[in-house]
């Protein structure tokens, strides 16, 4: 009964020209313009090095993170420079940025970086970027720091050399972890960072499939629905093997796109392709989740439960920097929530850090939000299903 | 004779609406129970109750001697259902669509194939195996859904209007697959508002209206509960008042009308009432075009029961 099912759950989804339609071709020409596109703006701006000031007040001057930091990625000498740096007074950042000979200045205020701008592009976001992760890992230091100091005065050790703790610190990790990687003009790609979204946007377009799986076999839903519910056989199963032929659907269409991006547009992805996978395995399955969830929840017509689908993945693709990744820093810094909230953030969140930082952890805590995030609406779905009768079909 | 389905006062409401009330009934085992009433009479809600897809609200449903619940597995093996709205794949050719179904019910592929192939010839689709159901004609499509509401050969079989918009080659076809169900020993509850096919084909026939029964009994004893035996029409081209009033208090009329050139003269008896408003009209040198006679329908006794056409 399952293989039956699955087998025939399996046969309308591929014979579904729109699904087919959504799920294989619809990403694969959207990264052919993405390609087309983008690529040409990173051509152009590849070997642009970024103009920027720095204020030199003393709270820069005090503080070695930033000062390191944008040394190095000032450094002539560096192969991978970003900026043309130059320190001055506000006065005169200001009047560099009137004259647009830099693109923005930045002054440190408390250890925070405030940043000035006349206009929003690609170099203004790659400085504030950098800038924010400067910080990040400046407040690790900090905070680490402190602890160790802590430490020493709870074991009865008066005498603390802050010099020396702070140092180790900083060795401890510079070497191990939360080490942040040269951001240069080579790895912060923009077209890696549309690639990003577009898979979250094909993880959660699962959602559709999810729905239309769901809603052939709900009595209340369609008229082969019916059928299904007065057959001698349990819900469960019936709607486990469609959930699972539309999963699998699912990942053969996730697996073109890499097929088509590695292959035909030369995306490199990197070392990462298993753990890339793993995270589309999973984005994939809180794709699917939603649309069981918008199926078993919402007493609509189909395509008004696409809709909504559709609707929710590109506003979280949007929300997460699909149209422009200004749009992630300004929901990141203003309203995290709603991007700890947002699944399309969860799978470019976790794509992003296995690009920029050495250690998984913020890979894994995005794994485990899908997985927690995809339980949930499982567990709904399920609450849901668990209704054999309706009041109205 | 043994009950095939026991209905004991079935009530399902919407709201403040009573979309099924009170119906106690049963079907006997063999026999093709029609349930005829116009368009929101209950019949589909009815069956959904049955079927145990819809809650209802009080009342006690039995199929096969056993109380129906959604997990009677074992009393829905025996079931099939035809449902009136198409139910099958577009994605799914013809053979596809007939071997899903059937094989919610049947896992032994080899005796499933057979059971397809007798489903495919019962409806006439054997040319038509390959084809998506988008391919086939509307009547072909309502074939289609029947066969797969039948394939697994279930000893209860529900059709819910399954004529609706069929031409009268495929209507027919699919009434004779109905009888022929029947013979093979299916139980059929066969619901539509088309009074002739309940004639044609239904052994016992409950009119229902606004979710209550109005009349059970076969077609014949049906008919018996209209006051008239026999409406005779003549098309006649211009006729006078006093002739109307004249005929009016004639033997064993009831009723007449006269309306766009048609006479109707409906009468409580049926003996030489014919014969008799002819020689009426020779005598009157009425002249007429055409003139028929006709025992009463269902939809007289439908008239009669409720004051309203059927069809409505």
């Amino acid at each position: 009964m399952f293989i039956h099912n699955f087998k025939y759950s399996l046969k309308t989804l591929f014979r579904n020209k729109e699904l087919i339609f959504w799920t294989f071709a619809f990403p694969i020409i959207l990264a052919t313009f993405f390609n087309m596109a983008f690529s040409d703006i990173e051509n152009s701006e590849k070997l642009d090095i970024i103009n920027i000031a720095i204020i030199q007040n003393d709270d820069f001057n005090n503080n070695e993170v930033f000062k390191s930091a944008f040394e190095e990625m000032s450094d002539k000498n560096n192969k991978d420079r970003l900026f043309e740096t130059k320190y001055t007074t506000k006065e005169e950042a200001q009047k560099l940025l009137e004259e647009e000979k830099i693109v923005g200045y930045m002054e440190l205020v408390d250890n925070k970086p405030k940043l000035t701008f006349i206009t929003s592009g690609i170099n203004e976001t790659i400085f504030k970027y950098v800038s924010e992760e400067i910080m990040q890992t400046s407040n690790i230091i900090n905070n680490l720091t402190e602890e160790e100091i802590q430490n020493q005065i709870m074991t009865g050790n008066f005498n603390v050399d802050y010099e020396s703790i702070y140092n180790k610190v900083i060795e401890i990790t510079t070497e191990e972890n939360v080490k942040l990687k040269n951001i240069s003009s080579d790895n912060l790609s923009y077209t890696m960072i549309e690639f990003y979204t577009l898979i979250a946007m094909v993880c959660l377009y699962g959602g559709i499939l999810g729905t239309v799986s769901i809603n052939q076999n709900l009595a209340n839903m369609s008229n082969q629905g019916k059928r299904v519910s007065i057959a001698p056989t349990t819900k469960g199963k019936v709607i486990l093997s469609s959930v699972l032929a539309s999963y699998i659907t699912q990942l053969i269409g996730v697996a073109l796109l890499f097929i088509y991006t590695i292959f035909v547009l030369n995306v490199d992805y990197g070392n990462n392709l298993g753990l890339i996978i793993i995270l589309a395995l999973v984005g994939s399955l809180a794709g699917l989740s939603l649309g069981t969830m918008v199926a078993t929840t919402i007493k609509s017509n189909e395509n008004v439960k696409t809709g909504i689908i559709l609707s929710i993945t590109m506003l979280g693709c949007f929300l997460s920097g699909m149209m422009g990744i200004t749009m992630k820093y300004i929901i990141d810094k203003n309203i995290p929530i709603i991007n700890k909230l947002n699944p399309a953030n969860m799978i470019t969140d976790g794509l992003y850090s296995l690009y920029y930082y050495e250690t998984l952890d913020r890979y894994i805590f995005n794994v485990v939000s899908l997985l927690i995030f995809a339980f949930i609406l499982i567990a709904v779905s399920y609450i849901s299903l668990r209704r054999q009768k309706y009041d109205s079909i | 004779m043994k009950n095939v389905i026991e209905v004991k006062n079935l009530i399902k409401e919407y709201k403040e609406i009573k979309a099924v009330d009170n119906l106690s009934f049963e079907v006997h085992e063999g026999e093709i129970l029609g349930l005829l009433g116009p368009n929101g009479s209950g019949k589909t809600t009815t069956i959904n109750c049955l079927l145990s897809l819809l809650n209802y609200s009080s009342g006690s449903i039995k199929i096969f001697g056993k109380e129906m619940k959604p997990d009677s597995y074992d009393i829905k093996s025996k079931i099939g259902v035809v449902f009136q709205d198409v139910a099958v794949f577009e994605e799914l050719t013809v053979y596809d669509n007939i071997d899903y179904f059937c094989g919610l019910y049947i896992k032994d592929k080899k005796l499933r194939k057979q059971y397809i192939e007798d489903a495919i010839e019962l409806v006439g689709l054997e040319e038509f195996k390959k084809f998506y159901p988008k391919q086939l004609s509307g009547g072909l499509l309502r074939r289609l859904n029947i066969a797969c509401g039948i394939a697994h050969k279930p000893k209860l079989i529900f059709l819910d209007e399954p004529t609706v918009a069929v031409d009268p080659q495929s209507r027919n076809n699919i009434l004779d697959g109905i009888k022929k169900l029947r013979d093979n020993g299916a139980t059929i509850i066969y619901t539509t508002h088309y009074m002739e096919e309940v004639e044609i084909i239904c052994d016992r026939i409950i009119i229902l209206d606004k979710g209550k029964i109005l009349a059970t009994g076969t077609s014949d004893e049906l008919k018996e509960l209209a006051k008239i035996e026999e409406k005779i029409t003549v098309e006649i081209n211009e006729l006078q008042e006093n002739y109307i009033e004249d005929i009016k208090k004639s033997k064993n009329v009831d009723e007449v009308k006269y309306t766009n050139s048609l006479l109707l003269v409906t009468y409580t008896k049926g003996k030489n009432n014919l014969v008799e408003l002819m020689e009426y009209l020779k005598e009157n040198k009425i002249k007429y075009n055409k003139i028929y006679s006709e025992r009463p329908t269902l939809n007289d006794v439908f008239l009669e029961l409720t004051g309203k056409e059927l069809r409505d």
